[in-house]
């Protein structure tokens, strides 16, 4: 159980190596034994702590590629520049109003912005940044290209140190709560998070925003450290130190990010005796670790004694026991939806719903309703249309026409997330967990809508925090324990059994309590044994958890026994709805999908 | 103040395409809506043409003599665009690296013609060849080992790459810029309009550049294998086609071009120095995802757009704010249309 | 012609192929059929070698491939028809075609080739400068045959040729792999329409979670009774 990467938690002795470390420096500053060079290196050390570990956020933590940190920098260097100059207020009011100018700029930014996604996004946060710097060059109240001088010096290197020691804590803290787990979600699979309920545009959003604050802060310290700053201290090249130093210590790994900015900004000053050569062994070097240790040095994981241990270990990744069969699951309640199960209404009901790719209608005319309580199957040769036909119904994809209703209310044109929270969640044909999660961060990513607490308690921790903590770890260990999972909770997701693999696809659907079930191809890839194993638990989970499920199947058998209604659907249009027996029999079905009779 | 209006202007049209373009699901449902920001974006229209028409008018001649130069710019930045933009395509990543090799091809054609002796056009010839060999080895060193590691990763490596070269360049070469030595001094004058020589060579050889690139990918054998692995590797490796070579070829004729790029820089403005792949490499980056990353046409018309913008940006508003033009482009064509101008929208399949 | 033996593959942490062996002969249409997922598109992309991580031994013509490049495979003569037609959306009908044949150097042997597929679907002749991303599905599933054949191959992998279409067109299309087998191309078919590969092919294997569960002569699978309840629809 030494496995925890994503898990963000500090190890004790980490805590205190790092302590000790701290604790000598400040005594020896503070008895003067140290020069004023070294105070100024330490502080820029403190700074590109701040800088990296709020772009860790971003980059790291959220998935969302930036490459335009320094612009947000800068924002807070001419802020407090600004009011230093002109009004002369204090550096703690300054890097308040620094954070937040950087961090909402940051937001208006971010907003436009974070629909883009991989290289796009980090293209357009590029041309941000050097907008940005633009603007500052030729501003005149900003000083132009020759920047902005006076600014009030301030001994901030205490300040500078307690600074980054918040930032770290706040990230960390951030990391380690539902709105963070929401975070790493979207970087894990930003479809799947959508699935089960994360708003992603809010998470993203909120992300660049904090990190930018960050750069705030970062560039007010910077600006009360330097007296003097110009537009040329924040260019592109400073964006990608930032993001160098990140990706060199592991993105998502806020230790790493520690450990590689301290040493990014101090080995070039020790590299000062070969001057000329310096900026030709550092690009190098950062060249080197790429190939040969691409994720960097850290990984997305916090080092930590026990991880330390299990690098000696060298343990086996896939020493898992042997997979418990599922048969006969304990009738241990959850959660009661409390309706009237008797009523033969429709639970989701589609009207004329078409889509068309490039030209090519995938879905004609689909008009279908799935009653509440029930089971439901579609069915149809491969490139039918059916998954097609979830990704309309989940919001993936918007319909070219035609209208989704769901308990009466329209719902296609919402985005995947409010269709998730309205009660329709999915599994997917070729399932996508979040692979590089646990188990159990895997399902209280789901869960993620029963916390109720914000960004705020994640950050200050009150009890309620903890307590919402526990609630969703247990509710999540009940789960996972009532679909036999509950051994496997530590181990990443994508060591999991094939089979097991499924059944957590599935788990992670209940977690976001849904009303409608989809299931894409549950029983691909299993064997006879195992499907048979499957239809009994969807059987189990329809009744124990009060749903409808509507289910994609190509193994016959499954469908045939299972559902109590299945349409066929071929060539994207609806040929066929009835029972099972009506099904096998119909010379339309049998043509297009189980063949005629072989002679 | 006008060039501060025009701006303001400007960035008006901005946030409203940035409005227009987030609610564009339910946008059309709303006819009021719709009404009312159809009008808006009318106005402001209307608005900017006249501040520019005014600009125009009042010398006319010199709106055409900065948008010619603009062009012969934008094929500069259109012959690196090339080379981002295949490379792009055919293996998904920004080679940041790219700035880099068009300033080995300046460097090169810089010794060619003086150090060696090269007469120009052989002098180019030797550029291209150098910033080639340059590009394939930074290829087979830095990017192949990490064809299956994450995206990210690679990109980093690339920027390593960039700085490396630059520092490397500075070593070498010296910071001190170097005066490339005048080549063609000749003037043309088509009606009152004047051209230099040397801009018009530079549009001559790129545009005799483009077409050979042209041909080369449409209908010879290696240009073909190079278009099917952009489109489906999988498929070209079914027919046969052997990645890895292609590849590298991709990296060769890029870098050919940049290195033509570079020496042609140079006859125009004559100062080289080891940090000048830096912007015209983030431009020309940027003109590429403009028009459409990996669309060859698509490279062509973002850098002419670019160069035009720029050109006219210096001569309207002031040469300071001349790197924001392209920036801002960029970021309007991300939210309007994040494929580029000839891109094609993907779907992510689920 | 094609021996595969003891394969094993991972795949995404997942043992997706479990100690396949299978063998096709010359001038055969072999059959392997079986569920999604169950590990059949794979077998075809370890014979080509698009997959890397696996164990065992694949030889054509008796000489060992396993280790041996994409394209020198395609080289020897083995020709795959991906799963989802994978043509160049691009790239015109005819310059699809024209890549098929990027492994040949007989000119005029590319042209004779080009003339019989070309006899055999004459729809793509019709549409032969249209961007085959804009053909439809079927369209495309001739083309991506077409360019498999235009390799010359002694063997062609056929992964799912009936996917996604129409009923009507998938008759045309098993219609046209029989007319090409009896042409003298020996064909290895992955199908999931198990009624459809079993009636053309000669001789079957079925495979479920990466092991081959069931082999034999097509027309004895097609009567049997578990297969008959599983694929058939019973």
């Amino acid at each position: 159980m030494n496995k925890h990467p994503n898990k963000i938690y500090a190890s004790p002795i980490l805590i205190f190596l790092g302590f000790a470390a701290l604790i000598y420096i400040n005594l020896q500053v503070s008895l003067d034994r140290v020069n004023f060079y070294v105070i100024g290196v330490l502080s820029v050390v403190a700074i590109n702590i701040i800088l990296t570990v709020s772009l860790n956020l971003i980059n790291g933590i959220t998935g969302q590629l930036s490459i335009g940190h320094a612009g947000f920098m800068a924002i807070g260097a001419y802020t407090t520049a600004l009011f230093s100059i002109h009004l002369g207020t204090p550096i703690y009011f300054n890097l308040l109003v620094s954070g937040i100018a950087a961090g909402f700029v940051g937001f208006l930014i971010g907003l436009p912005t974070l629909r883009l996604r991989g290289d796009y996004l980090a293209i357009a946060t590029l041309g941000f940044g050097e907008i940005i710097r633009v603007i500052l060059q030729n501003l005149r109240f900003t000083g132009g290209a020759a920047g902005l001088g006076g600014i009030d010096w301030v001994d901030n290197f205490y300040l500078t140190q307690f600074m980054a020691i918040v930032v770290v804590i706040v990230v960390w803290r951030i990391g380690a709560s539902a709105p963070g787990r929401a975070m790493v979600a979207i970087r894990e699979d930003e479809t799947a998070a959508e699935t089960v309920g994360i708003n992603t545009t809010k998470f993203k959003v909120m992300a660049f925003a904090l990190g930018s604050f960050g750069a705030g802060i970062a560039g007010s310290l910077f600006a009360h450290r330097m007296t003097y700053i110009a537009p040329d201290g924040f260019t592109f090249m400073k964006s990608i130190e930032v993001l160098v130093m990140l990706v060199l210590g592991g993105l998502g790994s806020i230790t790493g990010a520690i450990f590689s900015a301290t040493l990014l900004t101090v080995l070039p000053e020790f590299l000062r005796f070969i001057d000329e050569w310096r900026m030709i062994i550092y690009p190098a070097l950062l060249v080197t670790v790429m190939i040969f240790r691409s994720q960097g040095l850290f990984g997305t994981m916090e080092l930590d004694f026990a991880r330390v241990k299990s690098i000696l270990k060298k343990v086996a990744p896939e020493n898992l026991g042997p997979e418990k069969g599922k048969s006969n699951p304990p009738m241990q309640k959850i959660k009661a939806l409390g309706f009237d199960s008797q009523e033969q209404k429709p639970i989701l009901e589609t009207k004329d719903l078409s889509i068309s790719f490039g030209g090519l209608k995938a879905v004609k005319n689909l008009d279908m309703q799935i009653t509440q309580g029930s089971l439901h199957g579609l069915i149809g040769p491969n490139g039918a249309g059916k998954t097609t036909v979830f990704n309309m119904l989940t919001g993936v994809h918007l319909p070219s026409s035609g209208e989704i209703l769901f308990n009466g209310q329209r719902i296609d044109g919402n985005s995947p997330y409010s269709v998730a929270q309205a009660g329709i969640a999915r599994t997917f044909q070729n399932i996508r967990l979040f692979k590089d999660l646990t188990v159990l961060d895997n399902v209280k990513v789901a869960f993620h809508l029963h916390a109720d607490y914000g960004l705020g308690t994640a950050v200050a921790r009150p009890p309620k925090f903890g307590a919402a903590e526990r609630r969703i770890t247990s509710e999540a260990k009940e789960l996972l324990e009532i679909f036999k999972l509950g051994d496997h909770c530590m181990t990443i997701a994508r060591n999991l059994p094939y089979g097991a693999q499924r059944r957590l696809e599935i788990v992670r659907a209940l977690a976001v309590s849904p009303k409608l079930l989809l299931l894409d191809e549950p029983a691909a890839g299993m064997n006879v044994l195992e499907t048979e194993k499957l239809m009994e638990l969807i059987h189990w989970v329809r009744d124990e958890f009060d749903l409808t499920i509507f289910l994609i199947e190509h193994d016959m058998s499954l469908v045939m026994k299972l559902c109590q209604t299945i349409s066929v659907l071929d060539y994207g249009m609806k040929i066929f709805e009835g029972t099972p027996e009506q099904v096998r029999k119909d010379p339309r079905v049998i043509e297009a999908y189980l063949g005629e009779e072989v002679s | 103040m006008q060039p501060v209006f025009g701006f303001a202007l400007f960035a008006v049209f901005v946030a409203l395409i940035v409005v227009l373009a987030r609610n564009k699901k339910r946008f059309p449902a709303n006819p009021i809506s719709s009404f009312f920001f159809g009008f808006i974006i009318v106005l402001l229209a209307i608005g900017a043409a006249n501040y520019f028409m005014v600009a125009i008018s009042a010398n006319r001649l010199y709106f055409w003599q900065q948008t010619i130069y603009g062009v012969s710019l934008g094929s500069v930045y259109a012959l690196i665009a090339l080379g981002y933009t295949m490379v792009y395509g055919i293996v998904r990543l920004i080679n940041f690296a790219h700035g880099e090799i068009y300033m080995i091809g300046a460097y090169a054609g810089f010794f060619g013609v003086t150090s060696l002796g090269f007469p120009f056009y052989f002098a180019l010839i030797f550029a291209m060849l150098t910033a080639a060999l340059a590009g394939v080895i930074v290829e087979r060193i830095a990017y192949k080992p990490l064809r299956k590691a994450p995206r990210l990763a690679v990109l980093i490596t690339a920027i390593g790459m960039s700085l490396l070269l630059q520092n490397v360049g500075q070593k070498i070469f010296g910071s001190i810029p170097r005066s490339f030595p005048r080549q063609f001094t000749g003037l043309y004058r088509i009606g009152e309009i004047n051209l230099d020589q040397s801009r018009v060579i530079v549009f001559a050889v790129t545009f005799l550049l483009m077409v050979a690139l042209q041909y080369f990918v449409t209908f010879t054998k290696p240009g073909k294998a190079m278009r099917a692995v952009s489109q489906d590797r999988d498929a070209a490796q079914m027919v046969g086609v052997n990645v890895d070579r292609t590849i590298s070829l991709t990296f060769f004729v890029g870098s050919l071009l940049a290195g033509a790029a570079g020496i042609l820089v140079a006859i125009v403005f004559p100062q080289i120095r080891p940090t000048m792949g830096l912007m015209p490499g983030l431009k020309a980056f940027v003109a590429a995802v403009i028009g459409g990353i990996g669309i060859i046409p698509g490279a062509v018309l973002g850098g002419l757009i670019i160069g035009v913008s720029e050109n006219l940006v210096t001569a309207y508003i002031s040469s300071s704010w001349r790197d924001a033009i392209a920036f801002g482009l960029l970021i309007l064509i991300l939210l309007v249309k994040p494929s580029g101008i000839l891109g094609r929208n993907t779907r992510e399949k689920v | 012609m094609l021996k595969v033996t003891d394969l094993h593959v991972y795949y995404g942490g997942i043992h997706a192929i479990k100690g396949i062996s299978l063998s096709v002969k010359e001038g055969q249409i072999v059959s392997l059929i079986g569920a999604n997922g169950a590990g059949k598109s794979t077998c075809l992309n370890t014979i080509c070698n698009l997959v890397n991580n696996s164990k065992g031994k694949i030889s054509f013509l008796d000489r060992d491939i396993t280790s041996a490049p994409p394209h020198k495979i395609v080289k020897l003569g083995v020709a795959q028809v991906p799963e989802g037609r994978k043509v160049f959306p691009q790239m015109t009908v005819a310059e699809n075609l024209d890549m098929g044949a990027y492994v040949r150097k007989d000119k005029s042997g590319v042209r004779h080739d080009m003339g019989k597929v070309y006899k055999l679907f004459p729809r793509l002749l019709e549409r032969k400068n249209q961007l085959a991303g804009t053909l439809s599905g079927g369209e495309q599933q001739m083309l991506a045959i077409g360019r498999g054949l235009m390799a010359k191959p002694r063997i062609l992998l056929l992964d799912e040729p009936s996917m996604g279409l129409a009923p009507l067109l998938v008759r045309e299309i098993f219609s046209i792999i029989r007319e090409i087998n009896s042409l003298g191309t020996t064909i290895l078919l992955v199908e999931q329409n198990a009624n459809m590969a079993l009636s053309i092919a000669n001789y079957a294997y079925v495979l479920e979670t990466g092991r081959i569960v069931l082999e034999g002569e097509a027309k004895v699978l097609a009567a049997d009774e578990k297969v008959k309840a599983a694929y058939l629809g019973g």
